[in-house]
């Protein structure tokens, strides 16, 4: 899955999920909609049907540091790549790298 | 301290419509918002009662998802009545947030349609069913669910105040409101009270036979309180909301003043939680005589709590009979949309305010004859069109909690 389909899909979410219409890539999602704790875990819900995968527990609170579009992709991706045959590696080791 | 109170704006969302002009043709053309009770996929085949008190047409709700998003179907009828009551009010946004605007706001609990999305999960055993239970679940269903919504609506950053004793929710919610502005803790509240449609609650008295259910294939012919026929309760669902507001800074922002709530009253029976109580009720209705420091000749109409059921018409009789004798009229508004529970003391509040305004008094529907029980107080069978100087209304609860509040109409 490319990084630009990741992008478009996240997009479809915040538009269709929480009537956030093409959000900037680098802002504070908080401070721009008022994007709080309770979006940030519907939104890995979605991810999780997008995915196809339930998230772990570690994954899941990984992303409670998350404050823009663009590492939510980063984040998808990783998990993506996590979800690989032989990409296995737990998603918080993945961040810890800089991926 | 002690300040005058009055109310500046009320909307509501009732079986017999929304807002005002529709209530009022309601209540002059002695139409019922009695119909067959809904049915669903829980208990509704196997309630004896098949009759409900239902708001059956569409609300334009227009909420945004930032909104919605913590919001059950009950905190929908709040927020909205909330919407309509500031809208109406014309306060400046800048005094709604500014901390001297409180909300108290209640329901009977939260949200029963979330709530009874959580116990299926629950008693599915399984994994993936309880990782499904939403993030705002709890929001949506716990019991302050409809005051707290209200609050984040429109970002009112005063006291809060979140009733929940059932049938006396949203009067408690304009005493404890009316006390605060009073008192001088708050410059105005928001407050009022909202129930969803709830399978259960009609259970609930089902199973208790507090229920009416000779009237199942004729839903406007009842409930039928003080009548010798009435066969009991009709649950009900809807909101309401008033604002209320301190007099002279009302009147010096040129508000309209709908009237003025003149006292309150909320005691205990201290003893049997269901049965109804004389001497409790009775009491109640002296105390809010005396913190209104009017006497009983001053009050013109009783809104009655009057749910129909056999033993609580008769004891509210003979209460209003001991406090006020045969003088003032006596209405039983729950006999057009059942028994609206947290809601029924704003609605009934509402529903005096617009029969003030208009000069005249709805009767009691279906009362046909009158059970010699409840005779000795002064019935509305028709309407009758005079003034209405002052009003009582009283709400009594499960719970042994009993309310009045005694309103004014010319401050």
């Amino acid at each position: 899955m490319t990084r630009e389909a990741i992008e478009a899909e996240i997009r479809r979410i915040f538009l269709q999920e929480f009537e956030i219409e093409d959000p900037a890539m680098d802002v504070d999602l908080r401070e721009a909609y008022q994007f709080d704790s309770i979006d940030a875990i519907e939104l890995l819900v979605e991810i999780e049907r997008f995915l196809g995968s339930e998230l772990t527990m570690e994954e899941k609170k990984r992303a409670m540091d998350i404050r823009t579009v663009r590492q939510i992709c980063s984040y998808v991706e990783e998990l993506v790549r996590a979800r690989r045959p032989g990409g296995s590696l737990p998603i918080g080791d993945l961040c810890k790298e800089g991926s | 301290m002690q300040r005058r109170v009055v109310i500046t704006a009320a909307s509501a969302i009732t079986p017999i419509g929304h807002g005002r002009e529709d209530i009022l043709r309601s209540l002059r053309e002695g139409y019922s918002g009695v119909k067959p009770l809904r049915q669903d996929d829980l208990l509704a085949p196997f309630i004896h009662s098949q009759v409900f008190g239902t708001v059956d047409y569409p609300i334009p709700f227009d909420f945004k998802r930032v909104n919605r998003k913590t919001m059950g179907p009950v905190s929908y009828y709040a927020c909205q009545v909330a919407k309509e009551v500031l809208e109406a009010s014309g306060l400046e946004q800048e005094f709604i947030t500014s901390g001297r605007l409180g909300v108290a706001f209640g329901s009977t609990h939260g949200s029963p349609t979330v709530q009874r999305d959580i116990y299926k999960v629950f008693h599915s055993r399984d994994r993936a069913g309880v990782s499904s239970i939403g993030a705002v679940d709890y929001l949506k269903s716990m019991v302050h669910t409809t005051a707290v919504n209200i609050t984040k609506m429109f970002g009112i950053t005063g006291r809060v105040i979140a009733s929940s004793t059932a049938c006396t929710t949203s009067s408690q919610s304009i005493g404890f409101g009316y006390e605060a502005v009073r008192y001088g803790m708050q410059d105005a509240m928001l407050c009022g009270g909202a129930d969803e449609y709830d399978t259960t609650t009609v259970a609930v008295f089902d199973n208790l036979l507090a229920c009416s259910t000779a009237f199942n294939d004729e839903p406007g012919r009842t409930p039928r309180p003080f009548d010798v026929r009435r066969d009991g309760l009709v649950v009900g669902e809807g909101a309401g909301a008033v604002l209320l507001e301190e007099y002279e800074s009302a009147r010096r922002r040129g508000a309209t003043i709908l009237a003025e709530v003149v006292g309150f009253a909320c005691n205990n029976n201290g003893g049997d939680l269901i049965l109804p109580n004389l001497a409790g009720i009775r009491e109640t209705l002296r105390l809010a005589l005396r913190d209104a420091d009017m006497a009983p000749d001053e009050i013109d109409l009783v809104s009655a709590h009057a749910t129909a059921t056999k033993m609580g018409d008769i004891i509210e009789a003979q209460a209003i009979s001991a406090v006020y004798g045969d003088r003032p009229l006596v209405t039983a508004l729950k006999s057009y949309m059942g028994h609206t529970m947290a809601s029924c003391g704003v609605i009934e509040t509402i529903l005096i305010l617009y029969m003030m305004q208009e000069g005249f008094v709805a009767p009691t529907l279906n009362l046909e004859e009158v059970d010699e029980r409840c005779a000795m107080i002064r019935h509305v069978p028709s309407l009758v069109k005079t003034p209405v100087r002052a009003a009582a209304v009283q709400n009594f609860a499960f719970g042994g909690v009993n309310t009045g509040l005694i309103l004014r109409k010319e401050p």
